[in-house]
């Protein structure tokens, strides 16, 4: 095989994959010299054996050098940091260089400037209000990926794995565990409305909008593995889903917008203090981010499709 | 031994991140190293959150009329530890959906049989 063919060939698999074509590609194709393990009660050909056997042997040859070599990395940088823990200042000391006067103003002046008892929240959402928006474009896009590696649809699917995930289905769908559909029909309602509670509390008490997205994300997982992903489709199907999501991100981005140009750090902003300040509406985006990511995750892990 | 047993939590922090890094240099199996992965992020997890803490001090939430920084632990290294949890989870769900992509395609994710059916797809 020359080179630019080969090159050709590899940008074709490439873009197949890109497309989702791959898992189309008939096993002859992928395997060309046939499947490397023989098959079961029957001794292989003994070309495929001899070839195996040898790039099993360079292999293994190439890994013994790599356990040692792995071994000396490992003993060297836990040497380096248990190292490095003996020079630490003391712990729990309150005259560590870590307590310096950053916390000491975000514990004495956050209450007034942000609105928040909470000086974590007021933190992460206040002072450092564009790294919790970053974090959420990485929940945003870790999500997005995920949906483009797993998303299962006719195009990229084997007509008959579709045809055996709808067989499953139907049977889940025809006996459904009813010890599992009683408790959560009695503890999601509660699931919901803790997790709603730690959202908009957020800013006075533990919480916030990441522990109160995952709660409420945690709670529609429950719901679909009761229930069955075709009683949630009736209202929260992908489309909900995405508008959702799209719609917390957004959010984020022009509240936090229109503090900093309304004037950030303590200035005056138009939103009363005594209801949270910013805190409270930027608390209640991260929590639709949040609670959609973890429940698209499941999603995807599970059936590949919303 | 005494600035080992003053700082038990580095300590600790510190064994977990080995662990974790032996796991995800020693194991064949794909998933196993998305665990060790994981150790190793929790390890830092606990070495962060435990650089915050002052002794005889409460959580930052601040109290009416209350606020003194002597009296509350420091809020920032709980803050980054948010950081990283979020960055985790992401890395981890990522990397799981290769993985799986990678088992529709080859049939495997032992790396070793893994580089062998890579190899000769290649030739």
């Amino acid at each position: 095989m020359n080179k630019p063919d080969e090159k050709k060939s590899r940008w074709t698999r490439f873009s197949a994959w890109v497309n989702g074509k791959s898992v189309i590609i008939p096993e002859e194709d992928l395997f060309p010299g046939g499947d490397l393990r023989p098959a079961p009660g029957k001794k292989c050909g003994r070309e495929f054996c001899r070839s195996a056997e040898r790039e099993g042997e360079r292999l293994y040859s190439f890994l013994s050098g790599y356990t040692f070599a792995a071994v000396v990395v490992g003993v060297i940088v836990i040497g380096i940091l248990m190292a490095t823990v003996m020079a630490l200042p003391r712990f729990g000391q309150p005259d560590n260089p870590t307590n310096n006067e950053v916390s000491q103003r975000y514990l004495e002046k956050g209450e007034e400037e942000t609105g928040a008892p909470n000086a974590v929240s007021g933190m992460i959402l206040n002072y450092r209000g564009f790294d919790t928006f970053g974090e959420s474009c990485v929940l945003f896009l870790a999500v997005s990926c995920v949906f483009m590696l797993l998303l299962r649809d006719e195009k990229n699917t084997h007509p008959k794995d579709l045809a055996q995930i709808a067989r499953e289905e139907a049977a889940d769908d025809s006996s459904r565990d009813v010890i599992l559909q009683q408790v959560s029909s009695m503890i999601i309602p509660f699931i919901f409305l803790f997790g709603i509670y730690t959202l908009l509390n957020g800013h006075l008490s533990p919480g916030g909008g990441f522990s109160g997205g995952s709660m409420l994300g945690g709670g529609l997982i429950l719901y679909v593995a009761a229930y069955g992903s075709r009683k949630i489709q009736r209202f929260f199907n992908g489309k909900v889903y995405n508008i959702a999501r799209v719609c917390g991100l957004m959010l984020y981005a022009i509240l936090f917008g229109y503090y900093i140009f309304t004037g950030a750090n303590g200035l005056p902003n138009h939103i009363p203090l005594s209801i949270g300040g910013l805190i409270l509406p930027i608390d209640v985006a991260v929590g639709l981010v949040v609670a959609c990511t973890m429940y698209g995750f499941y999603a995807m892990f599970t059936k590949g499709e919303l | 031994m005494r600035a080992l047993l003053e700082n038990r939590f580095a300590v600790t922090a510190v064994i977990l991140f080995g662990i974790g890094l032996a796991n995800m240099l020693l194991q064949k199996n794909l998933i196993k190293k998305i665990v060790g992965f994981n150790i190793m992020d929790s390890a830092v997890f606990l070495l962060l959150a435990s650089r915050g803490f002052v002794e005889g001090r409460v959580a930052p939430i601040v109290a009416e009329g209350m606020a003194d920084a002597s009296l509350y632990i420091n809020p920032i290294p709980s803050g980054l530890v948010l950081t990283g949890i979020v960055v985790s989870v992401s890395i981890s769900a990522f990397s799981l959906a290769l993985v799986q992509r990678i088992y529709h395609a080859y049939g495997t994710i032992e790396l070793d049989e893994l580089v062998m059916r890579v190899k000769k797809e290649a030739d």
